[in-house]
């Protein structure tokens, strides 16, 4: 897994690629809380992850309740259709902000 | 002066050389005398002040000292003293003094006579109200590991001053105690590792106590749980309630190991707990949701299929939190129940739907995403289609051996996670 952090207009995106999986999603998680602790919004492109196991999602879920603490927005955008598929068959989209394209995610609201 | 041990540098060959036979005997049964305390002995600590004792008295040393390297605060700590003054317990910086020098550069450091040695400060003599006329010092070392070092302090008897070949003598004795240092930590992070282990055994045991006993046919719920490591995140259980009907359920936590263990004990035992009271599995997994997200740490969650069988009738009622969708097969047809709400352990207060099954003679199953995962020898994962064809091909055994034969045939495959099953038949009231 590689990933890439970038600042856009006070947002922060974070990009991930490959598998976020048992291996990596310390990684992932040390990355995306570190970057809500900065107490900016955190937009998190997933256009690249093919593969994102239950450890990943729980990364993704630590940082979003980190987030709600803050106040911060953290949105998920692009997400890769197999990651979709895995997020939407437990419900998942239910509990994250889900956007199609980053620019979507950062206009539209909560 | 400097050199390097096992260099081939012509001081230690000369020093070696012009050691007398009986020196040298005795230097070998002090060698022998040492390598069996460090092999007998399971207190480092006494070995090493032994050691240093035995080595200071064979080369006729006043003081001597031992140090080894301390890792966490990055400097030298005094393991052992012999002499006039002990200094057992005191640090030193590493970049500082002779024994310093010795351990960053690996490198026996002597000063035969600090007389004719400019370079010696008596600032150290000064603090320990020791005068220094001449000092030897061998670095520990093993493999490309740094250890620490021994240093001898004055000669007793005659002009007080080390010669050359007292130099060799200490080489060899150092290295023999960082070899058996070197073991020592070896063996002790072998006991850690071994105490561990057995650590996760006995939690592995409290977890399979969890699970409910296997029933013999023709109990109508049947399950089986196969840990990718020692303990496993995924669990199931059933349980009669008074009027009949079986409680049922199978879970999953994110995540593998023994955080997941924890969580999954937690998770079993609640239901467990609740179920007594509160069988209808919609309100039941609400009250599971809210528990559990009160102590919820690290992002972790809990995906639960929970269920309530009325073997009278046939009828069940599935509630799914954010699990892999259960699978009902009945009369040669499959269908699923979706997840209706997100897993337990993220967002307290939510509604979770309850949906109502016909299982018409045939049988639900609910499995863990271990199973759906395992991948083929084609290198895909099996899929529901694979599972389903599973089940179609094992579907007129009786229950017990089908929820076996499906598990070993499944467990065949390349796990990639915990494998769990359960089954739930409806085939007493069709025949």
């Amino acid at each position: 897994m590689e990933h890439a952090v970038r600042e856009e207009q006070g947002n922060l995106i974070v990009s991930f690629q490959g598998d976020v999986d048992l291996e990596h999603s310390p990684k992932a998680r040390e990355v995306l809380l570190g970057c809500v602790a900065k107490g900016q919004d955190v937009f998190v492109d997933l256009s690249e992850v093919s593969y994102i196991d239950s450890s990943g999602v729980a990364s993704l879920v630590e940082a979003f309740q980190a987030s709600k603490q803050k106040g911060t927005r953290f949105v998920l955008v692009a997400v890769n259709a197999a990651a979709l598929r895995v997020l939407e068959l437990a419900r998942l989209d239910k509990v994250f902000t889900i956007h199609e394209t980053l620019v979507e995610g950062i206009r539209g609201g909560t | 002066m400097v050199h390097a041990p096992g260099d081939k540098e012509p001081l230690a060959q000369n020093a070696a050389s012009t050691i007398a036979a009986g020196e040298i005997e005795s230097a070998f049964a002090l060698l022998a005398e040492m390598t069996r305390g460090f092999a007998e002995s399971l207190d480092l600590e006494a070995t090493l002040e032994q050691a240093l004792a035995s080595i200071a008295k064979h080369l006729n040393a006043e003081a001597g000292s031992l140090w080894l390297l301390d890792l966490e605060r990055e400097d030298l700590h005094c393991r052992a003293s012999v002499g006039p003054n002990p200094i057992k317990g005191i640090h030193l910086p590493m970049t500082k003094g002779i024994i310093g020098r010795s351990v960053a550069e690996n490198t026996c450091q002597c000063v035969f006579d600090v007389r004719t040695d400019p370079a010696f400060s008596t600032k150290a003599d000064d603090e320990s109200g020791m005068v220094t006329r001449s000092l030897l010092c061998a670095p520990m070392s093993f493999s490309d590991q740094r250890i620490g070092a021994i240093e001898l302090i004055n000669r007793r008897g005659g002009d007080g001053c080390f010669r050359e070949r007292d130099v060799y003598p200490l080489q060899v004795l150092a290295s023999s105690a960082a070899l058996a240092i070197a073991n020592n930590r070896m063996a002790a992070s072998l006991v850690d590792a071994e105490r561990a282990r057995r650590e996760l055994e006995l939690a592995a045991e409290i977890q399979r106590n969890l699970l409910p006993a296997a029933r013999p046919d023709p109990f109508p719920v049947q399950g089986l749980n196969i840990p990718a490591r020692t303990v496993s995140g995924d669990f199931f259980d059933f349980i009669s309630i008074a009027d009949e009907r079986i409680a049922f359920c199978l879970g999953d936590v994110s995540g593998k190991g023994i955080h997941a263990a924890m969580l999954m004990a937690k998770t079993a035992s609640l239901y467990r707990c609740m179920v007594k009271t509160i069988p209808r599995p919609a309100e039941l997994l609400r009250l599971l949701n809210d528990e559990i997200c009160e102590t919820a740490t690290r992002g972790m969650f809990v995906t639960m299929a929970a269920g309530l069988y009325d073997p009278r009738t046939g009828a069940a009622r599935i509630a799914n939190a954010g699990h892999e969708p259960p699978v009902c097969h009945a009369e040669g047809r499959f269908s699923i129940v979706e997840a209706g709400a997100p897993p337990l352990g993220i967002v307290p207060g939510v509604e979770i739907p309850e949906a109502e099954l016909d299982l018409r003679g045939g049988s639900l199953y609910i499995f863990s995403d271990g199973l759906t995962e395992a991948e083929t020898k084609s290198g895909d994962p099996l899929g529901r289609e694979g599972f389903e064809a599973l089940v179609s091909k094992f579907a007129d055994m009786p229950l017990v051996s089908r929820v076996e034969a499906i598990v070993d045939h499944v467990s065949q495959l390349t796990l990639k996670d915990d494998l769990t099953l359960l089954a739930v038949s409806d085939e007493a009231r069709s025949r």
